[in-house]
């Protein structure tokens, strides 16, 4: 028995690479209910904040994203935007210098759910493209504070923004309920500005692994909400009644942690066997 | 709507990328140098059309052809401090793009400068959390007693975190030495913490990847 547990810590590591794909497709193919936990302040925060927009004011969504990104980013600005135009929430678009293919995954996700709400483009949400970050981030972002036209003249289909009537009544950031970041990484930079010195609520939408870095500022209130990887979008559909991709990704990645569990005890399990073995052959 | 031909390329190349994890081989190497080439390809495409065209291209051609503003043509003066960088590939000239490196290190730092002040501070203020359950405005409550001693695990977090980054004081003596090692167990829990996150956006990724590989399985019998 001790030399069969004690293989379990040889185990060639491409057994693990199968048995993780296999566990992760069982969801895909078979819909297993689960409930959804509850969510945390972090997520209530930034529900909380989309739901007391006032009428007269927008929300300016920095999607910075792309294929690197896209497998938690992605579900982060879905929710988001399927509960601004739930509430009929107006909102700008931008990519502020992570990635300039920002701007087209952000389009792909934000129009069907926009067309379907029937959002009209210019009116109710318009796309300002990618912002290069001329000078560093800063420079851009304080930029974007004072006078958004200057910083961004053209939309991302080269529309001049004095044509778009949603423009007429976002000229800085005095216009903006709440400034919500999606990237892999969001640079603090928006804090500093956005709420440190125009006092506008942010909040971010951050990959899983970069999340601790921010609950600092979620503690000390420069952050009003945060969605951390798939878990923080799973929480908010759940808050918003609408379960999605979030939610899908989030139960077979709990498949996923399962297996790593396993995993883990099994590989200390067959590190006592050979420890154990180790000691009779002495 | 995408090209079917280009959703079964993906799936040929995630499927190859994969691969990998087997064995290193050269069609995953030839797949990796393509994937680089066409994200620089397609990179300088994007810049040109979404930054160099709309904000410096075409109030310069507004200006000679008089559809935009005169004021356009000052864009033209742009060219002289992009051009100075150039000089960094002259060992005799290089000094002429310090001047305009140096002009961009300033702003860096001076910006940099303001962004941690106004990072850091509230930091600092956020810091100074109540201890007292009834120094609350409705006097001693349970709750207000559960978020004082929440505060006071962040003060001692805080505390022995900070007595473990002294390297200028000898771990000698219990008074040193328990803080020093309730420091390192907090910063163990927060690697913990991190490791934890870590995992979850790894599986995020191969997961995203299935979601894809399985999706183009089911547009196949769909079609069938």
């Amino acid at each position: 028995m001790v030399d069969w547990l004690a293989k379990l810590e040889s185990l060639d590591r491409r057994w693990l690479y199968g048995g993780t794909v296999l566990v992760l497709l069982v969801p895909f193919v078979v819909a297993i209910p689960m409930p959804p936990g509850g969510a945390t302040p972090a997520t209530q925060g930034l529900y909380d904040r989309v739901e007391s927009c006032p009428g007269d004011k927008v929300v300016l969504v920095d999607s910075s994203w792309d294929m690197g990104s896209r497998a938690e980013n992605q579900a982060q600005l879905e929710c988001v935007v399927r509960h601004l135009c739930r509430r009929r929430v107006r909102f700008v678009v931008t990519s502020v210098g992570v990635t300039k293919f920002a701007p087209e995954f952000a389009a792909r996700v934000i129009e069907p759910i926009a067309a379907k709400a029937g959002y009209v483009y210019g009116r109710d949400w318009a796309n300002l493209g990618f912002v290069e970050a001329r000078g560093g981030m800063g420079a851009v972002v304080d930029g974007l504070c004072r006078d958004l036209h200057s910083v961004r003249p053209t939309d991302v289909k080269g529309t001049p923004v004095g044509e778009l009537p949603l423009l007429d009544d976002v000229r800085s950031i005095q216009d903006v309920h709440l400034v919500y970041c999606i990237t892999y990484a969001p640079v603090p930079e928006w804090i500093s500005f956005v709420k440190g010195q125009h006092g506008t609520p942010v909040a971010f939408g951050s990959m899983s692994i970069m999340s601790p870095q921010y609950y600092t500022y979620l503690d000390s209130g420069q952050l009003c909400g945060m969605l951390a990887g798939n878990r923080g979008a799973a929480e908010y559909e759940a808050l918003d009644g609408h379960p999605s991709l979030g939610t899908r990704l989030i139960m077979a990645a709990s498949f996923g942690n399962c297996v790593i569990i396993v995993a883990a005890l099994l590989g200390n399990v067959g590190a006592w066997a050979v420890r154990r073995r180790r000691r009779a052959g002495k | 709507m995408t090209h079917p031909l280009s959703v079964w390329l993906g799936a040929f190349v995630t499927l190859v990328v994969f691969s990998y994890l087997a064995k290193d081989n050269p069609v995953y190497r030839l797949v990796q140098h393509a994937a680089l080439g066409v994200s620089v390809g397609i990179g300088v495409v994007v810049a040109w059309k979404q930054v160099l065209y709309p904000l410096w291209w075409a109030p310069i051609q507004g200006a000679v052809t008089g559809d935009g503003a005169a004021s356009g043509a000052w864009w033209l003066l742009a060219l002289v401090p992009g051009a100075l960088w150039y000089f960094q590939l002259s060992k005799r000239w290089f000094w002429v793009s310090t001047l305009v490196s140096g002009l961009f290190i300033g702003v860096a730092a001076g910006l940099t400068f303001k962004t941690q002040i106004l990072l850091i501070l509230p930091q600092v203020g956020a810091s100074l959390k109540p201890l007292n359950p009834f120094a609350g405005p409705e006097g001693f409550t349970w709750a207000q007693c559960g978020v004082c001693l929440s505060n006071l695990v962040f003060l001692v977090g805080l505390l022995t975190t900070l007595l473990y980054f002294f390297f200028s004081v000898r771990a000698e003596g219990r008074l040193v030495r328990v803080p020093m090692r309730v420091g390192r167990m907090m910063l163990m829990v927060c690697l913990g913490a991190m490791f934890g996150n870590t995992v979850m956006t790894r599986m995020a990724y191969l997961l995203e990847r299935l979601q894809f590989l399985y999706g183009t399985v089911q547009s196949l019998f769909a079609r069938g």
